[in-house]
């Protein structure tokens, strides 16, 4: 997805979110609210067998106990969960064949630049698009059932594979975990399912696109991904909603399972809309991302966060098996009157495990940017590492940047270094820049590219030029 | 090509620059020397427009054109190149990045295309091999982590690549050993030509030796004191710079 | 009846021997309340995650100690830094002890809380200072300041400096089964004044002690402050220490603490740069085993611009022992060109023992240089491996190593007696035997 320079500069000039249109398709919504009738009702919609309709009210009971956190360091109006309306999916029943997809819905995958055909032809990429609460579309399911591999909507998969989604859901991230997992777990209407058998490399990135279209919804998508022994597989995800001046709720569950000696390489590139200049609307981001590795297996996490009015997200790994690693490699933007609180958690249960955390946040405008981790070494993982390192851009002077991490060993052996640090832009580097003829706005693009770059090489190709592109955008305007 | 007329500028409150009145034309090597604090680095900032310094009296002026309201790059596009006394690291930014991005820049201010990608190779393989500079280090972070002699050689290398009007070194000769300084004059003696000009601002004659001038001029307390050609470089090595100021005094 | 029972219903007895009408008094009742209000901090708080009270509150302190316990200088000789002269203000069990005492009123004050609180001569100074800067929110502070009534007082005047250092002593007898201390200090330093202090709290015997003291530093413009803490308790001695410290600008104020002994230490630094040009310093070196507790938690509290804060926290934890280092830095928007910078280095030297840390940076000004780092790991091997091959056994070599790495904290200690006994605490902490004197 080459684009010009020329592209990019009308795309400076726009200014505002891009991704902020609202398509009118026809959909079916459910009534606003939150209670018991309306679990049942979703289950029901979805038709789901009786195993996981109880699984839903379980969590639904456990998170009416619950309340929702505050110790993040955001600051926002609670959302009030009875004015949310917790299904809506585009009307025409979500075909399977592209040829029979709603023409409005061609048109906005177009406009977010992951034109299903062409994608299908180009590129090396295996999709799955979210609209609001339903999977739409997934792309190249043939090639990938040949070699075995299962990726399909998470409602398709109760239906179709019951053994492993019970097997495995809500192994990695419980129904008690947290206020908004409940949530998720009771609600959850749709989401990728992805199942890489034993022995394969999965041949292409598996993609899922989310995208929040009607107003006065949430979107609680849940995603299972297991990678079966010996195999590996590289996931991508995107986001984007339309510019409204309500603030949506989006609370997704997003669950991993590398068995012994997988991969799972998961990347997200997250653009919700963040909210106007004046910090109205915007989307609340409240995300659980966990993986669990076993022996001699990897989880890397890589994630690009630009948008989102608050943010709440921590992809973390639970280094269960022996020598298994875990990676986290975040590049966190915020502007305007944006709030992020992110990082991840690190747990070390096993022997001769690794981890590696590698976080840029870059803050400007008004907004507020954390980072917080934790990094836990049990009794009983001998040889632990642990490399952490925690860098922070500022720009303009009304901004803040925070770091939180924990870090807590209870075993002799463990190796654990962490490093912070706090920058801003150098007037002497952008005079230099200057001097070789680049002007200011280029300059900080170039700087900030700089900052980011050990997270940026991590990206897939593809979605590396989208988030060296997303990045400029957001830092538009911040320096006066 | 450059006309300085009656320069002055202050930074803060502090008044550097006292009346400097200088012309080089095109195919001119000047040096420019002074004892610490003089102000030419100073000079050499506000000829590249460098926003600390404010221009209080007299102007700058390029091939006629007042520069006044130039930002600094725009006297980059123009064809002014700083070779800075003190690089500046950029991390993650490699070499070749940044320079492609300067000179994509530059050219877009000329209304040109971007630069197609092998000629771009093929331009940083012969700077390079100019500078005798390793192509691994061309992937490294700009300046960062650079020895003395690797920033001032990367700086005659950008040099080279962006082929400017008018080149000032600013120190370029502080912290290189001798084997480094002749490669890098070597490399400023090949960019000369009758359409260029150059300025050299030093503290010692040593540079001198290889870069040769056609004229010499002294700096002292914001003013040119004194002018002369090649021999007033010597002059100085041998009397150092006290009997100038004493006889500015007088 | 639990320990915040007993201490709200002590603070009726504590009103008969104080005076009412004294506005001191007002600050009591009001510091009451809040700990009336809170209670004890829990597992719960934030800052109290990895330490917990619980156990604490389970035994029966008595809040007043009998009066007048006596002890023979010859046999508490060795908690003073006696190879030098000093100022001493020396507290038994609470009680002010003239008998160990040195103070003095020449030039500067150099005297006791008690005074300064009931004195009308010390009334201005005490109206300006006192409670100022402690916290009014935390509830272990307000419970000291509720029952603020003994400890040390220092005024030291403009352009003055004391002959010699001060230490400050607290002993305990364990005359009683168990005994809780709640001594308050108040250190004053005014325009290019400078002082030196030794504060350390010692039990004699192995009865249980809870001390909760709250100490306020003022360093006015230009002033130097050097606080040395030494914490080599005994293990039935618990220290709950609150440091408030103030600073204007261009003062200096630096902050060592040697954790070696103690059942459970709990150390609350706070700075606050109130001025421009501040330098703040805090190191400490912590050496514990069996199962004891060390919790640091530093706050620099960056207000104004071109101000500096410097951390170094070192640890080497062993047996059962935990750690806790809890470094907060915060830089507010105008403090622009703050330098802040922190380090915490730890060593496990068992299976049982334990480190949480958490190095906390909250910046909100944009031209600043912040750092924090932090490594838990092991002695280097290639090290280890050097010294063995130079004939050191593999017990000494090691001892050795964390010797020096512990010591190294000790370079900005002033005073060059205190640093001889500093570094011999270490080596004996350690088992190493150097031969020689550092």
């Amino acid at each position: 997805m080459a684009y010009t320079e020329e592209e990019l500069k009308k795309e400076l000039e726009t200014k505002e979110y891009e991704y902020g249109f609202y398509t009118a398709i026809e959909s079916d919504t459910f009534p606003k609210g939150l209670n018991e009738g309306i679990v049942r009702a979703i289950s029901k919609k979805k038709n789901e067998p009786q195993w996981m309709t109880d699984w839903r009210l379980e969590a639904f009971r456990i998170w009416e106990k619950m309340e929702e956190p505050d110790w993040a360091n955001v600051h926002y109006e609670k959302p009030d969960f009875q004015a949310i309306s917790y299904y809506s999916a585009p009307k025409k029943d979500p075909n399977r064949s592209l040829d029979d997809v709603d023409p409005e819905l061609l048109a906005m995958y177009k406009k977010l630049g992951i034109s299903v055909d062409e994608q299908k032809k180009l590129q090396n990429v295996a999709v799955d698009i979210v609209v609001d609460s339903v999977s739409v579309a997934t792309t190249f399911k043939k090639t990938l059932g040949e070699k075995g591999i299962i990726f399909m909507p998470i409602s398709e998969a109760i239906q179709e594979h019951p053994e492993l989604v019970k097997k495995y859901m809500g192994t990695v991230v419980p129904k008690t975990d947290n206020f908004y997992a409940a949530l998720n777990s009771a609600v959850f209407t749709d989401g990728s399912f992805c199942y890489i058998p034993k022995g394969v490399r999965c041949p292409m990135e598996l993609s899922t696109y989310f995208r929040i279209n009607e107003g006065g919804t949430g979107q609680f998508e849940r995603t299972l991904v297991i990678a079966d022994e010996s195999s590996y597989v590289s996931y991508l995800e995107g986001c984007t909603a339309p510019s409204r001046d309500e603030n949506q709720l989006h609370a997704a569950v997003v669950e991993l399972i590398a068995l012994d000696n997988a991969e799972i390489k998961y990347s997200t590139v997250q653009n919700w809309y963040p909210g106007n200049k004046e910090g109205k609307g915007g989307v609340y981001n409240f995300v659980t991302k966990r993986g669990l590795c076993e022996n001699n297996s990897k989880i890397s996490w890589t994630q690009v966060e630009t948008g989102s009015a608050v943010t709440w997200k921590y992809p973390s790994c639970i280094l269960k098996g022996n020598n298994s690693v875990g990676e986290f490699y975040s590049i966190a933007v915020t502007n305007n009157f944006q709030q992020a609180d992110t990082g991840t958690k690190m747990i070390h249960l096993g022997k001769n495990t690794k981890s590696t955390i590698i976080s840029k946040g870059i803050s400007a405008g008004k907004s507020q940017n954390s980072y917080r981790g934790l990094v836990q070494i049990g009794s009983r993982a001998e040889n632990a590492r642990n490399f952490s390192q925690c860098d922070s851009l500022l720009m303009g002077n009304e901004c803040g940047a925070h770091t939180f991490p924990y870090i807590e060993v209870k075993n002799k052996t463990a190796q654990i270094e962490h490093e912070a640090t706090t920058s801003k832009i150098g007037e002497d580097q952008i005079f230099y820049c200057n001097q070789r003829g680049i002007n200011t706005e280029k300059a900080i693009a170039l700087i900030v590219n700089g900052f980011s770059k050990e997270v940026l090489n991590k990206l897939p190709m593809e979605f590396a030029v989208e988030a060296q592109k997303l990045l400029e955008i957001s830092l538009e305007g911040s320096v006066g | 090509m450059l006309k300085i007329s009656d320069l002055h500028a202050r930074v803060d409150d502090k008044e550097i620059l006292k009346g400097i009145n200088l012309e080089v034309k095109a195919g001119e090597v000047h040096a420019i020397m002074g004892p610490n604090g003089s102000g030419k680095s100073t000079l050499a900032a506000v000829i590249a427009g460098k926003e600390e310094f404010e221009v209080t009296k007299g102007s700058v002026s390029l091939d006629g054109e007042n520069l006044e309201d130039s930002a600094p790059e725009e006297r980059a596009h123009k064809g002014i190149f700083l070779s800075f006394q003190y690089p500046v690291e950029i991390p993650g930014v490699s070499v070749t990045n940044f320079m492609k991005t300067a000179i994509n820049e530059s050219r877009k201010a000329r209304g040109l295309e971007d630069m197609p990608a092998n000629k771009m190779l093929k331009l940083i393989r012969e700077k390079s091999e100019l500078l005798e500079i390793d192509r691994k280090f061309l992937s490294r972070s700009l300046n960062e982590g650079f020895s003395g002699g690797e920033k001032k050689r990367n700086e005659i290398f950008q040099m080279a690549m962006l082929e400017p009007k008018l080149a000032i070194l600013d120190e370029t000769d502080s912290g290189l050993d001798i084997d480094a300084l002749r490669i890098v004059a070597n490399g400023v003696n090949k960019l000369k030509s009758k359409d260029n000009a150059v300025i050299v601002i030093t503290h010692y004659q040593r540079l001198l030796e290889y870069i040769v001038p056609d004229f010499v001029h002294v700096i002292h307390d914001g003013k040119i004191v004194k002018s002369g050609g090649k021999e007033l470089a010597l002059e100085l090595e041998e009397k150092g710079y006290d009997w100038l100021k004493q006889e500015t005094v007088v | 009846m639990d320990l915040k029972d007993k201490l709200v219903s002590s603070f009726l007895a504590f009103e008969d021997k104080v005076d009412v009408h004294n506005p001191v008094h007002d600050i009591r009742s009001e510091a009451m309340k809040t700990f009336e209000a809170k209670g004890f901090p829990s597992k719960k708080e934030e800052a109290w995650k990895y330490t917990s009270l619980n156990t604490l509150q389970k035994i029966d302190f008595s809040i007043f100690p009998k009066e007048e316990n006596a002890l023979e200088y010859n046999d508490v000789k060795k908690y003073f830094l006696h190879e030098i002269d000093s100022y001493k203000i020396v507290f038994i069990d609470g009680i002010y002890s003239s008998y160990l005492s040195e103070t003095t009123h020449d030039g500067v004050d150099i005297c006791l809380m008690s005074a300064a609180l009931t004195k009308p001569m010390y009334k201005q100074v005490i109206d300006v200072y006192f409670n100022k800067i402690a916290s009014k929110d935390d509830s272990l502070t307000s419970l000291n300041t509720a029952f603020s009534r003994e400890g040390a007082y220092i005024y030291i005047p403009k352009n003055k400096m004391p002959k010699k250092p001060v230490e400050i002593l607290h002993l305990a007898t364990g005359n009683e089964a168990a005994l809780m201390l709640q001594p308050r200090s108040l250190v004053i330093v005014e325009e290019n004044a400078e002082l030196q202090v030794i504060e350390r709290h010692q039990s004699i015997t192995g009865n249980e002690v809870l001390t909760n003291s709250v100490t306020e530093i003022f360093a006015a413009k230009n002033a130097i402050v050097d606080y040395y803490k030494v914490q080599n308790d005994a293990d039935t001695a618990s220290l709950i220490d609150n440091t408030y410290i103030n600073q204007k600008d261009k003062s200096v104020v630096n902050v060592h603490t040697f954790s070696f002994g103690g059942k459970l230490t709990r150390n609350n630094l706070n700075f606050y740069q109130n001025g421009e040009y501040v330098d703040s310093t805090m190191k400490g070196v912590t050496i514990i085993g069996e199962k004891q507790h060390v919790d640091h938690h530093t706050l620099v509290h960056h207000i104004e611009p071109n101000c500096e804060s410097h951390q170094d926290y070192k640890g080497i934890y062993g047996e059962n022992a935990t750690g806790v280092f809890n470094g907060k830095i915060i830089v507010d928007k105008i403090a622009q060109k703050t330098n802040a910078f922190q380090q915490n280095n730890n060593i496990l030297v068992s299976d049982k023992a334990t480190i949480n840390t958490k190095p906390q940076l909250e910046i909100f000004a944009d031209d600043v240089k912040c750092s924090h780092g932090c490594t838990i790991g092991q002695l280097d091997e290639d090290a280890l491996f050097y010294l063995q091959s130079r004939g050191i056994p593999k017990k000494e070599a090691r001892a050795l190593l964390m010797y020096a790495f512990a010591n190294n904290v000790l370079a900005s200690v002033r005073i060059p007696e205190l640093k001889v006994r500093i570094n011999k605490l270490i080596a004996k902490k350690l088992g190493v035997n150097l031969g020689f004197d550092l």
